[in-house]
């Protein structure tokens, strides 16, 4: 699977809708992981900041044939002309062709949010407020050192916990390695999501399970159409599932096969 | 008690009045400066913008304004380039509009960046494939051209003509003006063309991708021509509604006929562009992307209302009435054409900024509606208030309209 | 030259001027550029040293294995164990939130407090740990003084089995009090039904990896059942390979919640008509000769028709099902097509190694007695009762009991007297507890019998399904001590506060995590230092006992928690077996199936405590399948499929005053012999259904906690703005029953019902069944902070509860409503 632009890795996620339960743990996972800021209150989604954001579609159908999926969506790191790195006036975002990972400066942005008018994928997220750490409430004591939490007017992402590639390499180059092995660097949902629905791995390189599924019949990327090239694949055998993904003309979706329930 | 400022054999009304005029300008400045201190004080949680419209009613006054003050680059690059002569007599009437436009365009773009302090990254860290740096460094760039063109007409007040220096030096200001024209115009051509641009080149977000020519959209064009389509327009409107505030005929009526029917023209080009340029969209960006056209206009008030409001009523009819003689020549009717394209042109950038926007792209996202905040419109209305204000202090005490004084004799 | 104004100005712009041609102007701007980058109220997080501490997380009696990063003493991250048998790295999103309830100043409790305020008022003022058990170790004296000790009560909602219920109920005990009241759940109604059918008391041990058809009553095994970290990753290895798929999921839920839109199957049954549904199935397993009647017929009881002691002719329970359980029938009383029926009966039985669970929910709330039974009895005629993959019926772990009590003459006066919830009276022979009978009992009387409550891991004034009762009854308590860390709803009632540890600051234990198929002894550690003047409730005791003195002291010989502990797991040791080391390569599931397992893999019991103190478990993996034989300790050595401890209990209770008053005071509708076997009653409601034509079923939802811990505000971020919305939560409606009151998606509606009203909005979802309004859990706290607090609205307040046939235990899926549109 030959991917990206020049050499090295470019790291990809594959997520297993069949098996998301829609637990949010891989929300609350990345929270905690990348410091995200709670404010007293989240129920306003279009200012809420999330990295990784679950969204909850049903098939529409009358009860008792109604289903329920959930789509987790991290940044999809697109590897064609990313849209938003394209867009920054500053450079505060940058695709690393070295991993396919498409960073977001914080002390360099200055908050123009063009990059979030760009991203149809609503990946990107804006600080509207301050990080809320009231005195005397000591919730900072919870945050973690290897990312640093963000000032308000600036917009923040998903990095596929980049810390944690700095860290794996780390680990690898003291014992004198310079390539990792599978699974040594994985994101923070990955690691948490209980019904290990979601696979991260190198997409070039040919051993990574992330490489082997992405050839499924059943895995598909949202707005492919769109020419953005995701990073992050998803797999469902359910028809209505994978036809949510993208927009479709009348007659153009292809169902891969009937999908027979009970 | 202010007439020693007065330009030389004009009359202006009484301090008082004047004072009553600008009064509502200033209450409305007053309710920017609070907005503006809360949103940079408090931050951007004072609007109701959020991660779905990230750009919101600043940006469409931002564009609204930068497009119809583009009357101040295309009148200097008429009269200075092409040597329409006639439009000397409204030149600096563009330019003071240009400039209004501009640094209130400007000022507002600073409070709408969440981070102003170091909004000078964008020239310092610039990445040279974004629109946006694109527009920053022209506007910032044509701004300073906009002071400059517009200084020997400070320097032309009769107290401060009375020094040497300042005199000499509007002087030869005046002689390397066409310098300046042409650089404006340069400088013009590309922020309103990356204005469009900006839309035109997220080309993951359907409604606005527009395919062009090289690097550029063709939205980059579509906003040039659109801009200086409106911008003489604009220039039409402000001069005349000076001459209705004033009861002075301001400007030799050849110069509006001259600008009307050029902005007749290009409005007309315009119209025909766009409806290409929308037939081409609906035919190719739209359903490669899966989407037919109705889909953008099914949820919530952007209805396919706009599209023939944009096209129809406030694009052919100004066009249509701008080009015909007749019709122009009649004040109402030139008045109203220049309305008409002006609020065309105010769709347009709103259509973009907005309604790009809300369009949900993924198929299980939702519509979201947004009403902006007192703040938002306080900013906003701020600018129009600072507009009013500085073209009334400017035609007070300076010499906007040359021919002012030939055209109005004072009886005494 | 001259300073007159003209010189000054020129002075002044020429100095500006001036300026521009220094540096210093671009100084300025880049420095407070850099201070923008910098702001002293973004928090910088202090680096240090990366450490790795291992424990179990105690947040649900689930016990899923943590590892907590901390960077030097200060916890950064909570993530999954790996080397830990439950969950293979994956934990739920409240466990994954924990930190925000370790590091959250303004819902915890910093030191110990007493009450000066009004009640319920939240005003505390702070006292040393040595007033605080002088005052109560002094008044529970003076209770035993007064030869009142049953005065004293204490409410439990510490996970079952564990050691410091054990504690707890040996305090209350020792003291002389009978009254040790413990939270309901799924599990308790779990046991007593296969107490009544099997005869075993041991715990709910389902080998749902092993299954391939799994039949889930209700069970919210997305939502949070068992142990989420193991019950989830089940999820995930039983959709490992789409072409390959195996493993069928079935769900019987009213409402299109994640288990039932994800599972492969949805059965929508009217709620409260499982019993029913499971019946149904029974039918037509039976009438088609699909049961296994080897069970059947060799290993159990009441099967057949059979004879009573007398000649009486007694019908069995296949001439029941049989003759009342037609799928005709059934499709009327459950809204299930009688097609569904007769198919998920075949499918059922035709599969390899199905299993049939029930417990609603998460299961954190008290189930229904018969309907637990009947789900119990499809196992029993499939054969499923201790197979692969099906009920494995296991003997409680063998930890140490704790030495017998010798009582003092107070103590054993008062343990005479009756427990005031009735619990294990004739009338609710089989519970152990009812803490809505408690309620109602303080409510009643004129004076609360109760004079001190104790209250531990637990708020019942927010989570009991019961339209407010037990915090009415909590007003009229004189004396309320909480141990909770947390400051909740019941707390803010209590006169005392004996703050505990959080879980990642105490030693604590999990004795049989939730639902696995096998022992697990799980040791929780303290991985952080207190951060407060906190200390471990279990601890506490020991003090509280020593200043009480005479047999409550001697019933506590201990010095410090960790050595009661050591002394329980003296019983693993001697039982001779289990393991104490696990590294994640092999899961337990797939090596239960190989039989007998392992030996020790410890030579010592010193070698064996300091590896479960190191790794936090020990876990068994030798079981004997299929072993019909000797498995059941009923009073006929079978499967009761009739029981005959029901129908002793029904006739004893019958001599006060006939058996027609009986079955009617124990709630019971059925009649005749069909009330000692598994049946369905129609919930009794007392409500009138002409004013009430409407349902509201609680939910459970896994993002949001609705037990005594509270929600990390970080699981706000994964609610969807269609369940909160500002303050405001939303109650989901189908859109059909929507159109007839005319509510629309959003609009605000007051839901009515006999103890009250709530005002919600309207989430018009079509996997709602008609007729019935989803509620959620958790929400309509007032107590907490801001990021919990008057959030959304609490269904337990409007719960119109009724009590479970012969349990006794709250019905609170049958709440009449009507809607008000705002």
């Amino acid at each position: 699977m030959e991917k990206g632009h020049g050499h090295g890795n470019s790291y990809g996620m594959v997520i297993d809708l069949d098996k998301c339960t829609g637990c949010g743990t891989c929300m609350v996972a990345c929270a905690a992981e990348n410091n995200l800021a709670v404010r007293p209150d989240e129920s306003d989604k279009q200012r809420s900041i999330t990295w990784m954001r679950l969204y909850k579609v049903t098939n529409g159908k009358e009860f008792p044939h109604t289903e329920v999926c959930y789509f987790p969506r991290p940044c999809m790191q697109c590897d064609h002309h990313t849209p938003c790195v394209s867009v920054c006036p500053a450079t505060a975002t940058k695709m690393d062709y070295h991993t396919g990972i498409v960073s977001q400066i914080y002390t360099r942005c200055i908050g123009c949010r063009y990059c979030i008018a760009a991203c149809p994928y609503h990946a990107r997220t804006f600080n509207w407020w301050d990080a809320y750490f009231p005195k005397g409430k000591g919730l900072e004591r919870y945050l973690s050192p290897e990312v640093s939490p963000r000032m308000r007017g600036v917009v923040e992402k998903c990095t596929f916990c980049h810390h944690r590639l700095m860290r794996a390499k780390n680990n690898a180059y003291a014992e004198e390695r310079r390539e990792l092995e599978e699974g040594e660097y994985i994101t923070a949902c990955t690691e948490a999501c209980p019904a290990q629905a979601i696979t991260f791995g190198d997409l070039k390189n040919p051993e990574h399970k992330v490489s082997e599924l992405v050839k499924s019949r059943y895995a598909f990327r949202l707005l492919e159409k769109l020419g953005t090239e995701p990073k992050v694949y998803y797999l469902s055998t359910k028809d209505w599932v994978r036809r949510m993904a993208d927009n479709y003309l009348p007659g153009e979706f292809k169902p891969i096969a009937k999908v027979k329930l009970g | 008690m202010d007439s020693a400022l007065f330009p030389e054999g004009v009359k202006r009304c009484s301090p008082k009045v004047f004072l009553l005029w600008t009064l509502p300008w200033l209450c409305l400045l007053a309710w920017g400066g609070l907005s503006a201190f809360l949103c940079l004080y408090k931050g951007l949680n004072q609007t109701n913008m959020n991660d779905y419209f990230a750009f919101a009613v600043w940006i469409v006054f931002d564009l609204a304004v930068i497009a119809l003050g583009a009357g101040a680059f295309f009148t200097g690059f008429l009269t200075y380039i092409i040597g329409k002569k006639e439009l000397k007599d409204i030149l600096n009437a563009a330019v003071i509009i240009g400039f209004i436009c501009y640094s209130g365009a400007i000022a507002m773009l600073g409070i709408d960046i969440g981070q102003p302090i170091r909004g000078w990254f964008i020239f310092w860290h610039v990445n040279v494939h974004s629109m946006l740096a694109e527009v920053s460094f022209c506007i910032t760039c044509y701004l300073g051209v906009l002071a400059i063109e517009y200084l020997p007409l400070i320097l032309e007040n009769r107290q401060l003509d009375k020094v040497k220096e300042l005199r000499l030096f509007g002087h030869n200001l005046h002689g390397i003006m066409a310098v300046f024209a042409a650089t404006g115009t340069f400088l013009s051509f590309f922020h309103q063309g990356s204005l469009g641009g900006m839309y035109g080149v997220m080309y993951a977000r359907p409604f606005a991708f527009r395919e062009g020519f090289y690097i550029w959209p063709w939205t980059f064009f579509l906003f040039i021509l659109s801009a200086i389509a409106a911008g003489p327009a604009f220039t039409i409107l402000c001069t005349k509604l000076a001459e209705k505030i004033t009861r002075k005929k301001l400007v030799p009526e050849k110069a509006f006929q001259t600008l009307a029917k050029i902005s007749g023209w290009l409005l007309a080009l315009y119209m025909v562009l766009k409806i290409t340029d929308t037939v081409n969209w609906i035919y190719g960006v739209v359903p490669r992307a899966g989407l037919a056209f109705m889909d953008f206009y099914r949820e919530g008030p952007y209805g396919v209302w706009l599209v023939v409001a944009e096209i129809g009523i406030f694009g052919i009819i100004p066009a249509i009435i701008l080009l015909v003689p007749k019709a122009r020549q009649h004040e109402g009717w030139l008045i109203t054409g220049c309305l008409l394209n002006c609020t065309g042109i105010v769709i347009n950038r709103f259509v973009f900024t907005v309604v790009s926007l809300a369009v949900p792209v993924m198929p299980f996202d939702k519509f979201v509606s947004y009403l902006p905040t007192w703040q938002e419109w306080g900013i906003a209305f701020a600018v129009i208030g600072y507009g009013f204000l500085l073209f009334s202090l400017s035609y007070r005490y300076l010499p906007v309209f040359p021919r002012e004084r030939e055209l109005n004799p004072l009886s005494e | 030259m001259e300073l007159n104004r003209r010189n000054f100005i020129k002075f002044l712009v020429g100095g500006a001027a001036g300026i521009q041609l220094t540096p210093l102007p671009w100084k300025l701007t880049d420095d407070i550029a850099i201070w923008t980058q910098n702001w002293p109220w973004v928090p910088v997080p202090p680096v240090g040293e990366f450490i790795h501490e291992k424990s179990i997380c105690t947040l649900c009696p689930g016990g899923c294995g943590i590892e907590v990063r901390k960077v030097d003493d200060r916890a950064v991250k909570i993530e999954g164990r790996t080397d830990y048998p439950v969950n293979p790295g994956g934990i739920c999103p409240v466990g994954m939130g924990g930190l925000q309830l370790q590091y959250n100043e303004s819902i915890r409790f910093t030191r110990p407090m007493k009450r000066v305020g009004p009640r319920g008022s939240g005003v505390f003022i702070d006292i040393s740990w040595d007033e605080a058990l002088t005052m109560l170790a002094g008044r529970i004296s003076g209770l035993r003084e007064k030869a009142m000790p049953e005065a004293l009560a204490a409410v439990d909602g510490n996970p079952a089995r564990s050691t410091l219920s054990l504690m707890i109920e040996r305090l209350v005990k020792a003291v002389g009090s009978p009254n040790y009241v413990r939270i309901p759940c799924a599990e308790d109604t779990y046991e007593m039904a296969n107490f009544l059918m099997q005869g075993t008391l041991g715990p709910m041990a389902y080998d749902l990896e092993n299954a391939d058809y799994v039949l889930s009553f209700g069970s919210g095994l997305l939502e949070g059942w068992g142990a989420p970290g193991r019950v989830i990753n089940a999820w995930g290895l039983w959709h490992e390979n789409p072409a390959k798929k195996r493993v069928k999921i079935v769900q019987v839920e009213s409402r299109a919640s994640s288990t039932a839109s994800k599972a492969d199957r949805w059965i929508a049954a009217k709620p409260g008509t499982e019993a029913a549904l499971a019946l149904g199935l029974c039918h037509v397993i039976i009438k088609d000769g699909l049961y296994d009647s080897e069970f059947v017929n060799e290993c159990s009881f009441g099967f057949d028709d059979f004879s009573s002691a007398g000649g009486k002719d007694r019908a069995g329970f296949k001439t029941m099902v049989l003759k009342k359980y037609s799928p005709a029938k059934v499709a009327e009383i459950t809204g299930v097509a009688s097609d569904d029926i007769v198919s998920l009966a075949r499918d059922f039985a035709g599969a390899k190694a199905p299993v049939a669970i029930c417990g609603k929910g998460k299961g954190s709330l008290s189930g229904s007695l018969y309907e637990f039974m009947a789900v119990n009895s499809l196992n029993a005629i499939t054969g499923r009762i201790n197979k692969p993959g099906g009920i494995l019926v296991h003997e409680p772990i063998p930890l140490s009991s704790l030495p017998e009590i010798d009582f003092d003459d107070i103590a054993s006066q008062g343990l005479e007297k009756p427990r005031f919830d009735a619990a294990g009276s004739t009338k609710y022979p089989f519970s152990n507890s009812l803490i809505n009978n408690l309620a109602a009992a303080i409510n009643r009387s004129p004076e609360s019998p109760v004079d001190t409550l104790l209250v531990f891991a637990a708020n019942p004034v927010h989570t009991l399904p019961d339209g407010g009762a037990f915090r009415k009854a909590l007003k009229k308590i004189p004396f309320i001590v909480s141990f909770s860390p947390f400051r909740d709803e019941t707390a803010y009632m209590a006169d005392l506060i004996l703050p505990d540890h959080t879980y990642l600051e105490k030693t604590d234990d999990i004795v049989w995590p939730a639902g696995l198929q096998y022992p697990l002894f799980g040791l929780s550690l303290p991985v952080l230092e207190p951060v407060y003047n906190t200390r471990n409730a279990a601890d506490v005791i020991l003090k509280l006992a020593k200043q009480i003195g005479n047999s409550v002291e001697s019933a506590f010989p201990w010095k410090r928690f960790e050595e009661v502990l050591k002394e329980r797991a003296k019983g693993l040791y001697s039982s001779g077996a289990g393991l104490v080391d696990y590294d994640g390569t092999n899961p337990v599931w797939k090596r239960l199936k190989e039989g007998t397992g392992p030996g020790p893999d410890y030579a010592s019991f010193e070698e064996m405590w300091k590896k479960i103190v190191s790794g936090g478990l020990w876990y068994r993996l030798e079981h004997t399948y299929k072993n019909w034989d000797n498995l059941f300790e009923t009073p006929s050595g079978k499967f009761e499929f009739f029981s005959s401890k029901i129908e002793l209990a029904v006739n004893a209770y019958a001599e006060q005053a006939g058996i027609d008053w009986a079955l009617r005071d124990m709630g019971l509708a059925g009649k005749g012999d069909d009330v000692f076997m598994p049946h369905y009653e129609e919930t009794a409601s007392d409500a009138d259904r002409s004013t009430f034509p409407l349902m509201m079923l609680p939910f459970e939802i896994i993002n949001l906690t609705s037990t005594w811990v509270p929600n990390p505000p970080f699981l706000n971020k994964a609610l969807f703005d269609t369940q909160l919305r500002g303050d405001e939560s939303f109650v989901e409606i189908n859109p059909e029953t929507a159109a007839k009151y005319n509510v629309g998606q959003g609009d605000r509606i007051i839901i009515k019902s006999p103890e009250g009203e709530v005002r919600v909005r309207a989430n018009l979802f079509e996997g709602a069944m008609p007729g019935v309004l989803f509620m959620p859990l958790g929400f309509g706290h007032s107590a907490y902070d801001e990021f919990s607090k008057g959030k959304g609205v609490n269904p337990n307040d409007i719960i119109h509860a009724g009590k479970d046939p012969l349990s006794g235990y709250p019905v609170w899926w049958n709440t009449p409503v009507k809607i008000i549109k705002v």
